[in-house]
């Protein structure tokens, strides 16, 4: 059902592009105060080692040092986003390459190097563990005591009868994949300024992060403080991609701040990112799936062993995605999972895009294409075989109230043929497309255990500037733009007339952040209320005014208007401007919140519906792989994604170009390379992200399935432009040369090596 | 021991004492309060400190203050003039070419750089161009095209 939308459905570029391409716009690390200082960590080069002894003798002398922090200077309360096994400072033991064991601030940075650099601490090595198999057996270090197997989470699920879905099976598959970690590599480094004021025992903190409210709470009791000690305001973020949710570095800040009793701040460098992002949960996926003789898929069963690192961040997250969360892509109704995150020296594991998404529809999406070619049956028709329909019910009761995967699936393969390479290739490249689906949430439940959704506030004061206080937060993607949109489209009056404040844990209203894709459905619906609140109140209080009654009265395109001739009754300035000066300047606000209808999952069955809608996707690529060089190239890229309905098509379509390129990226050339345990290429010089130079023509195409929760019908994009790509690529490099791509990341020495030895997978 | 240094910074004439080992982007960014040239990897891989020098694109995390005697700089703050924007700016707003920002100031630099020196490049050219400059949120189509429009008709 497509309304004639004013302000939505209609591209704009971002509402703060102006600042940024200025450089105007301040992000974290562009903050100055008069009597900051500047903070070191120190860093642990062991990955696991009993700390002995800290002198800071040497340190303490240097002119310009205001404080150096150890472990006795925090709190001492375990902590985590997940579980409580962060320690701000290390107490007893480090645990991996590039723990922090210390802090120093000063009056310079190179006085905050210098000063490091003389702290001597002696360490004594422990034996290490590096391999997740490994550090679940009985004989492994132990890294922490109440976790035995080094097990820091599992995950199980079932449903339906395996055994007799793979016995009636007319195919059977069985094979393992070996995905890749990968560093998020957004431009801005993670970072704050904390500021601790001894006369109220109180902290702000400047600081750039996904989640400000989940910070907020985790934050104030790792500090052993109220929450109304803390005040978080928020700066524009450099780039998130899952890597800036809650993070110890600012933790650190805190406890340096408080030591220094001045403001400090305290910025990763990139080598420091590589070590604390956390990096994407790198797993061993084993699985199984059958299909019937037509091609309907039977059952599927997964065994995941994931590596969490040595400390939690969102891993149970990435590895509960990776279990379950594609059983709610296709029809399935036979699933089995089984799920492993396990401690190791390594650095901290966590969230990226996808979660664990990516890693589970590489699996899927390529034992798919293997069952599709045994069976004989083509790889896109399979595939709408398999695809819900409006209102379907997953087997875990995940509610599928729109489902555009088969319209994607159309579109997508219809694109092939007019976007296809029609040129002749040498004989030493081949050419191949591979397709491959996902699917994913708008937001889940499981993230907040205290709510679900988002609430907003619109207001418009004596100026006539609509500004929209929202807890949900923009990491670069355009959510700022879309809250504006929503309240221009509600509240009739033109985008420029809308600003959206800034997070502050003092002022704002509450959200839950940007992670699950979940910014346009939870905070878009707020602003969408609380505008539309704003609206009648405004109408309300416009009857005298007009001498009209209220169902007479409209607000269109910046002015007050009589509904039903259309007449101009009065411009949306003037008209403010009256209303709030007969209240003595008196703002009018509106407030909205959005609450789904979502169920935390059962704890042991995992059923429940916890999300209010559902995206798809279906992506196509087009490679050339030189049979000299091993080196693939992805010459064209279709991403069909099911968005609900499209609010802003610029960014939607700046989602699926980024998110394409970054999965390109994670397949063909984002290698951590890991020797003698520590990562070695900790820079962009040798871990290597796409430039300009490996930019891929992608072209982008917006179904809309209209779903009935999402704002205007809208549902997630983030994510689902990211969670199809490198099962994409990987199945096209097999429709090519007959390989199968089971170890990410693919390195053209590898295929060259299999394609000279004839293997059929690598 | 400090150097005296005499530069153009944005059509205005500076003169300054740094010490020596002074990276020009802290001088830019610590001593004199001009935050739109950013620090992403501090060792000239990323191109978020791109600035213009003698109108060469050079990663200012790699420059040395005292390297800037006797030079004309441009910073992202002296793009625009008379607060009129730059057409480079007005197509990266124009063309969704800009979504975090961070990698944007560098970015449109080194457009201008490269569009100073080529004015009508070829896509291929383009990316070739520019590959000194990284960007993770958009995949670069968006730039490209920003920067095909600036070039294209002008």
């Amino acid at each position: 059902m497509m309304t004639d939308y004013d302000v939505i459905r209609h591209s704009h570029p971002q509402i703060d592009s102006l600042e940024k391409v200025t450089g105007k716009l301040k992000f974290m690390s562009d903050l100055r105060f008069p009597d900051m200082l500047w903070g070191h960590i120190v860093r642990s080069p062991y990955a696991h080692a009993r700390i002995r002894n800290i002198d800071l003798s040497q340190a303490e002398k240097v002119p310009g040092v205001k404080a150096i922090i150890t472990a006795s200077d925090t709190p001492l309360i375990p902590c985590g986003p997940f579980v409580p096994d962060w320690e701000i400072l290390a107490q007893n033991r480090v645990k991996f390459i590039g723990q922090e064991v210390a802090a120093v601030a000063a009056l310079t940075p190179d006085i905050a190097a210098y000063a490091a650099s003389l702290i001597k601490i002696e360490y004594e090595e422990l034996p290490t563990v590096f391999d997740p198999e490994e550090a679940m057996k009985q004989d492994s270090p132990q890294l922490y005591e109440n976790k035995p197997g080094n097990i820091a989470d599992t995950f199980s699920v079932e449903k339906g009868d395996l055994e007799t879905a793979f016995k009636e099976s007319a195919f059977v598959r069985e094979e393992t994949f070996y995905t890749s970690s990968a560093f998020h590599a957004y431009l801005e480094p993670n970072g704050s300024i904390v500021s601790y004021d001894f006369t109220k025992d109180s902290y702000t903190m400047w600081l750039a992060t996904q989640v400000p409210y989940k910070a907020w709470v985790l934050y104030s009791q790792a500090l052993g403080i109220e929450r109304s000690k803390l005040r978080i305001i928020q700066a524009p973020i450099g780039g998130g991609f899952g890597g800036k949710f809650e993070s110890n570095l600012h933790l650190v800040n805190a406890c340096l701040s408080r030591k220094a009793n001045q403001p400090v701040r305290l910025v990763n460098t990139l080598e420091e990112e590589f070590v604390t992002a956390p990096l994407r949960v790198p797993m061993k996926i084993k699985i199984k799936m059958g299909i019937t003789q037509d091609g309907i898929i039977t059952a599927k069963e997964v065994e995941v062993i994931a590596d969490n690192g040595a400390r939690t961040n969102y891993g149970p997250a990435s590895l509960m995605t990776a279990c379950y969360r594609v059983d709610s892509l296709y029809r399935i109704q036979n699933v089995r999972a089984k799920g492993y995150l396990v401690y190791t020296n390594n650095v901290p594991k966590g969230a990226m895009r996808g979660f664990g998404n990516p890693q589970m529809i590489l699996a899927v999406e390529s034992v798919l294409d293997q069952l599709a070619e045994e069976a004989g049956i083509d790889r896109i028709e399979i595939r709408k075989k398999n695809a819900f329909r409006d209102g379907e019910v997953s087997v875990h009761g995940w509610i599928i109230n729109s489902c555009g995967l088969v319209e994607c699936l159309d579109k997508a393969s219809e694109a092939l043929k007019s976007v296809v390479e029609k040129k002749e290739l040498p004989p030493h490249k081949k050419r191949g497309f591979g397709v491959a689906c996902c699917n994913h949430v708008s937001g889940y439940r499981p993230i907040l255990k205290e709510f679900d959704g988002s609430s907003a506030m619109v207001k418009v004061g004596p100026d006539a500037k609509i500004i929209v206080f929202t807890g949900e937060v923009d990491m670069g993607q355009g959510y700022k733009t879309v809250a504006a949109m929503a309240a221009a489209e509600e509240l009739g009056v033109p985008l420029q007339q809308v600003e959206v404040a800034s997070v502050d844990s003092a002022t704002s209203v509450l959200g839950i952040g940007c992670l699950a894709s979940r910014g346009t459905v939870m905070g878009g619906n707020a602003v969408k209320k609380a505008a539309a609140d704003l609206k009648e109140k405004l109408l309300e209080a416009s009857q005298e005014l007009f001498g009209k009654e209220k169902r007479f009265l409209q607000i269109r395109s910046g002015n007050f208007i009589d509904a039903t001739s259309g007449e101009i009754l009065g411009p949306f300035q003037d008209v403010i401007a009256k209303l709030t000066g007969k209240h003595a300047g008196k703002p009018f606000i509106g407030l909205g919140d959005y609450v789904p209808d979502t169920v935390f999952p059962d704890p042991v069955t995992k059923y429940g519906n916890p999300s209010p809608a559902y995206s798809f996707a279906a992506h196509i690529a087009e490679v050339e792989v030189d049979l000299e060089t091993g080196k693939v190239e992805v010459s064209n890229y279709i991403a069909a994604n099911d968005v609900g309905q499209v609010i802003n098509p610029l960014l939607a379509n700046g989602q699926l170009e980024g998110g394409a390129l970054q999965g390109i990226g994670w397949v063909l050339s984002e290698n951590l390379v890991i020797q003698k345990r520590e990562i070695l290429n900790k820079n962009f010089l040798d871990y290597k992200i796409p430039t300009f130079a490996d930019s891929v023509h992608t072209k982008p195409l917006l179904i809309e399935a209209q779903d009935p929760n999402g704002p205007y019908g809208a549902k997630s994009l983030g994510e689902p432009a990211f969670n199809p790509v490198a099962a994409a690529v990987c199945n096209a490099i097999y429709h090519a040369v007959g390989i199968r791509v089971k170890h990410l990341p693919l390195r053209p020495e590898n295929l060259l090596e299999a394609l000279r030895q004839g293997k059929r997978e690598i | 021991m400090e150097a005296h240094i005499r530069f153009n910074l944005n059509g205005k004439d500076m003169e300054l004492n740094v010490p020596p080992h002074k990276r020009f982007l802290d001088l830019l960014r610590v001593d004199l309060g001009l935050m739109g040239t950013k620090e992403g990897c501090g060792e000239g891989e990323c191109g978020a400190c791109t600035i213009l020098l003698d109108g060469k694109a050079v990663n200012s995390c790699l420059l040395l203050a005292i390297e800037v005697n006797g030079a004309k700089v441009l910073t992202i703050e002296g793009l625009s003039q008379n607060n009129a924007l730059h057409p480079l700016q007005k197509a990266f707003i124009d063309e969704g070419a800009v979504q975090c920002g961070f990698c944007t100031p560098g970015m449109i630099l080194a457009s201008k750089a490269l569009l100073d020196e080529n004015p009508h490049p070829t896509e291929e050219e383009i990316k070739i161009g520019l590959s000194g400059n990284f960007c993770r949120c958009t995949g670069y189509s968006s730039i490209i095209r920003a920067v095909k429009s600036v070039s294209g008709g002008q």
